[in-house]
């Protein structure tokens, strides 16, 4: 088992390394970017990328090197000159930087000389917040919808659930949020149309949670109760049901000691892939409404072609989405004794 | 038989005929046999929801591919005019889709008695299109100086909280006399707190040169104030005097000051020569009064400090109008050039004489787009005609045999958005079906050699399959359309590039499943190749389930575009649906139609998709055989 465990989540390591650098690489090879501001901000990034190994500083024109990037103003006869550094040699330096010093780089133009990590922690709160929200929000009324669909099978109740979850599931999320926004921001004007600001009263910053949640946990809504639906309608007919009914329990009694039991074990697991999954789901309502968070990030540092912090952003999203994963098997293995592991095949 | 030197020989007689002379009871089979397929679609056709999905769907695509054809609609030049048209299905005045709008909220002129609108609608037009008005009984009151506001009071408030800097409201000087009997009537108001500042001390007096007569000294008496000037005037002993009136709020420490004039109204005899001055120099409405010196040069009041409006009371109205109508409805001057003239005289529309003027204008044919020439414009050296303003339908101006029908309304360009949404949504399935054929094709294989041999090069495979799999694909696609450009065919190639992981993966499956079975062992000891193997006898049997998952593909590769147009990676030099929903997405709040009809066209081609592919996925799942 903890072999297995170890085994899985190296091999989720390798994958994640192998996708990193990749992903770094082909970012480098984009056609270079020159920083915004003045002289002073443009000398301090210069310095910053030169220790870091992704620039050459040298104190003369060095054409082989191609064109320079940067010319320091000149300072008694005397600049500095910074060319690039080939792809591959900063991929080593990148390497060499997470490892020594856990050093993801630094803005160039959407916040000149911050570094990305800084960037990223002050808008991943945002995120994280939104997405507790809505799983908590979520999977009660998720579950419950499906269990309630599930008992009343092929009853009017069932056909309806069934028939509106098909239609949301199908609905893509800008849609959906449009709809929303429509509806309770401009035509009844109960809600905020966008991210309240940061001087924005209490009362309007809760108000200003609820597009969003509301948005982010109809999609989940839907997914847990047509899975629940599924895995207790499966359970019902099961034989062991059918005895526990014979042997003389209630219907109500069945189902609450014996079915459910069973139907949540594959459900679980999927909670808490979720929960990391929809992290980076929410790209689409962070840019429509004006979240400040790491999905609206990815369009403005697309937007303002700050690759670094592009690069760090999908790192975030590629790590999220390997985490969600080995969750999600491992979880199996831990809820349900049935699934042995790494076992032979 | 006989057994020599290890040989069998059979000879005719070791045989013998059995039930030769019985009859055989058994029936050949009746029905037709049926085949995997078939059996599919029968209970395809079972499933009543999936069968209306997939009308939907075909009406849905048999739209995408005619609308762009048939539509005789422009989307490709701006043509601002024809912007923002509500949608129309039904005749104007239906009250349902109709081509009118309503507005909510707009200023109401009470003088001409229409809304207040600006540029586009001229009065006449707008007059003319109104549908319904209310006007709010009540009106509101607000802080700030409208054109079509009324009343409040005038705020005369310090710049600064400095002592000593008084502000200072002085007209232009007046003659007063004696026998005039001019009079100054003035009404404060004794409000406090206005804009968060404090009510304060002020003066009223006369100023004429350096002479002043003070006609209330500095106090916080908010009283009307009516003086007799002539009367003073006598009493200081003076015949005449050119003097201004003047308001002055005295400046304190801290705080701004201000002070409140509701009206401040200079009346005389009738007979006095200056009857107009002192007119213009009272304030008999503070709105208009603030309007007048905002704009007018030749201010009859200066003012050293700040000078506001407060409580201007104004009228909101709600109006539903025919956008058409003021489009293309019947208009007055519009400009048509003379070779138009002559090409309609030539055609036998109607004849003209420019030498004789608009009166020779006579309408010969329905075809001529005008019906009364309003003037024409002469050419000062050749004396030949450039062009006439002419009466007549706005829609024949604009190239139109008849009134146009937008059923979906116009964009911001004046495109038709019904033509946009389609032909946007048929560049979406082209898409869709090239990576689903992609996908389909490629994860076929891919899964096929995977799962077929399994062992080392299985675990490879997947081991690829894992690396690639694990790259969101919105990284993907940022990529390739960062290094490639955002066209058709990097969105093909994108797209594909992890698409195809999930037909492999699940063909893998498939195969994992069936390669055991006795039929596979049976063919196998037949001697059949382990090409034949693979596609004569595995394959089939996955089949569905595989074109299941490759026709959802094509859904999610119109919503990845979609999506990708909402971060600013849009398609482009293509008609783009995404492109134009994320572009529409600002006037959510003014025109919602140029979000609303998109959004229901995509809503429902996915819900329709949907169904279509759950559906399959139940024809296809042998395991349902029956069930129902």
């Amino acid at each position: 088992m903890a072999k297995y465990v170890a085994k899985r989540i190296g091999l989720a390591f390798m994958t994640a390394f192998i996708i990193l650098s990749l992903t770094f690489i082909l970012v480098k090879l984009l056609p270079f970017e020159r920083p915004v501001g003045g002289d002073a901000q443009q000398i301090a990034y210069f310095d910053k990328q030169y220790n870091l190994g992704y620039v050459h500083r040298f104190d003369r024109e060095r054409p082989q090197y191609g064109e320079y990037l940067y010319k320091t103003p000149t300072n008694h006869g005397r600049a500095n000159y910074y060319y690039q550094v080939p792809v591959l040699e900063q991929y080593v330096n990148w390497l060499k930087n997470i490892v020594t010093k856990w050093d993801w780089g630094y803005s160039k133009t959407f916040q000149p000389n911050v570094s990305a990590a800084v960037i990223i922690g002050s808008r991943i709160g945002y995120s994280i917040r939104l997405n507790i929200l809505s799983v908590i929000f979520s999977v009660p009324i998720g579950i419950l919808l499906g269990i309630w669909a599930a008992l009343k099978k092929n009853t009017m109740t069932d056909h309806t659930i069934s028939t509106l979850v098909m239609v949301f599931i199908s609905i893509p999320s800008f849609v959906l949020i449009s709809f929303i926004l429509r509806v309770f921001s401009y035509d009844l004007n109960w809600l905020p149309s966008s991210w309240p600001t940061e001087s924005a009263s209490t009362a309007m910053k809760v108000q200003g949670y609820i597009i969003p949640v509301f948005c982010l946990s109809f999609g989940s809504i839907c997914g847990y109760c047509r899975f629940t639906r599924a895995e207790l309608c499966e359970v019902m007919e099961s034989d062991y049901l059918l005895l526990a009914r014979t042997k003389g329990l209630t219907r109500s009694q069945a189902i609450m000691r014996h079915a459910m039991k069973n139907a949540m074990v594959p459900i679980f697991p999927s909670i808490l892939a979720e929960f990391i999954g929809i992290l980076g789901g929410s790209m689409i309502l962070e840019q429509l409404y004006g979240i400040p968070g790491i999905g609206k990030l990815f369009v403005l540092s697309l937007n303002y072609k700050d690759y670094d912090i592009l690069f760090v952003d999908m790192a975030i999203f590629t790590t999220l989405g390997l985490l969600a994963g080995i969750l999600l098997d491992l979880s199996y293995g831990f809820i349900d004794p049935r699934i042995r592991m790494g076992a032979k095949k | 038989m006989a057994d020599t030197n290890n040989k069998i020989e059979f000879r005719e007689d070791d045989f013998v005929l059995i039930q030769q002379d019985k009859r055989v009871t058994d029936k050949k089979l009746d029905t037709k046999p049926t085949t995997f397929f078939k059996d599919a679609l029968r209970r395809f056709r079972k499933n009543k929801a999936s069968v209306a999905g997939s009308i939907i769907l075909g009406i849905l695509v048999l739209l995408a591919i005619l609308v762009p054809i048939l539509s005789p609609c422009n989307i490709t030049t701006v043509n601002t005019p024809e912007a923002f048209l509500a949608p129309k299905f039904f005749e104007a005045g239906t009250g349902f889709w109709d081509g009118t709008r309503k507005m909510t909220r707009i200023v109401y002129d009470m003088d001409n008695e229409v809304p207040a609108l600006s540029g586009k609608y001229s009065i006449e037009a707008v007059k003319a299109s109104l549908v319904k008005i209310t006007v709010d009984g009540e009106p509101t009151k607000i802080d700030a100086a409208n054109p079509y506001g009324q009343g409040g009071v005038v705020v005369l408030a310090t710049d600064a909280a400095v002592e000593g800097r008084d502000t200072l409201m002085s007209s232009k000087a007046v003659n007063f006399d004696v026998n005039g009997e001019y009079k100054l009537d003035v009404v404060f108001s004794d409000e406090d707190g206005v804009s968060s500042s404090e009510i304060g001390e002020y003066a009223v007096y006369l100023k004429s040169g350096d002479d002043t007569i003070m006609l209330r000294d500095f106090s916080r008496d908010y009283s009307p104030l009516s003086v007799d000037i002539s009367q003073i005037l006598k009493e200081n002993g003076l015949d005449s005097m050119r003097a201004q009136i003047v308001f002055e709020v005295k400046s304190a420490v801290s705080g701004f000051q201000y002070v409140l004039i509701e009206s401040a109204v200079i009346s005389a005899k009738d007979t006095v020569e200056n009857a107009e001055d002192i007119a213009a120099v009272s304030i008999a409405d503070a709105t208009d009064f603030i309007n007048e010196s905002d704009t007018n040069s030749l201010a009859y009041w200066s003012c050293t400090g700040r000078k506001g409006i407060h409580n201007s009371e104004i009228y909101y109205c709600d109006y539903v109008i025919d956008t058409y109508e003021l489009v293309y409805g019947d208009a007055d001057l519009m400009t048509y050039s003379a070779t138009e003239l002559n090409n309609w005289i030539a055609a036998g529309y109607c004849t003209y004489d420019y030498q004789v003027g608009p009166e020779s204008f006579v309408k010969l044919s329905d075809e001529c787009p005008i019906d009364v020439v309003d003037s024409q414009t002469v050419m000062g050296i050749t004396k030949k005609l450039s062009n006439i303003t002419a009466r007549g339908f706005g829609y024949r101006k604009m190239g139109y045999d008849k009134m146009p029908k937008f059923i979906f309304g116009t964009d911001a360009s004046g495109f038709d958005l019904f033509k946009r949404a389609f032909a946007g949504l048929r560049t979406s399935l082209i898409l869709g079906v090239c990576t689903a054929v992609f996908c389909f094709t490629f994860g076929l294989i891919w899964g096929s050699v995977s799962g077929y041999f399994g062992g080392s090069i299985d675990l490879w495979m997947e081991r690829f399959c894992e690396i690639l799999g694990g790259v969101p694909w919105i990284v993907v696609m940022t990529l390739c359309i960062l290094h490639l450009g955002n066209n058709f065919f990097t969105f093909v190639l994108a797209l594909c590039l992890t698409g195809w992981i999930s037909t492999a993966h699940r063909t893998r499956t498939q195969f994992y499943r069936f390669k055991g079975r006795e039929y596979v062992l049976a063919s196998r000891t037949l001697g059949a190749s382990d090409a034949r193997l693979i596609f004569k006898h595995i394959l089939p049997n996955s089949m569905g389930t595989i074109i299941t998952s490759s026709v959802l593909m094509i859904t999610s590769a119109i919503f990845s575009e979609a999506t990708l147009a909402y971060l600013n990676l849009g398609l482009q030099g293509q008609q783009s649906f995404g492109v134009m929903m994320s572009n529409n997405q600002q006037y959510l709040g003014v025109y919602p139609n140029l979000v609303i009809f998109p959004a229901v066209v995509m809503a429902l081609m996915m819900i329709s998709f949907n169904l279509f592919g759950n559906g399959l996925r139940d024809a296809f799942n042998p395991a349902l055989k029956g069930s129902e």
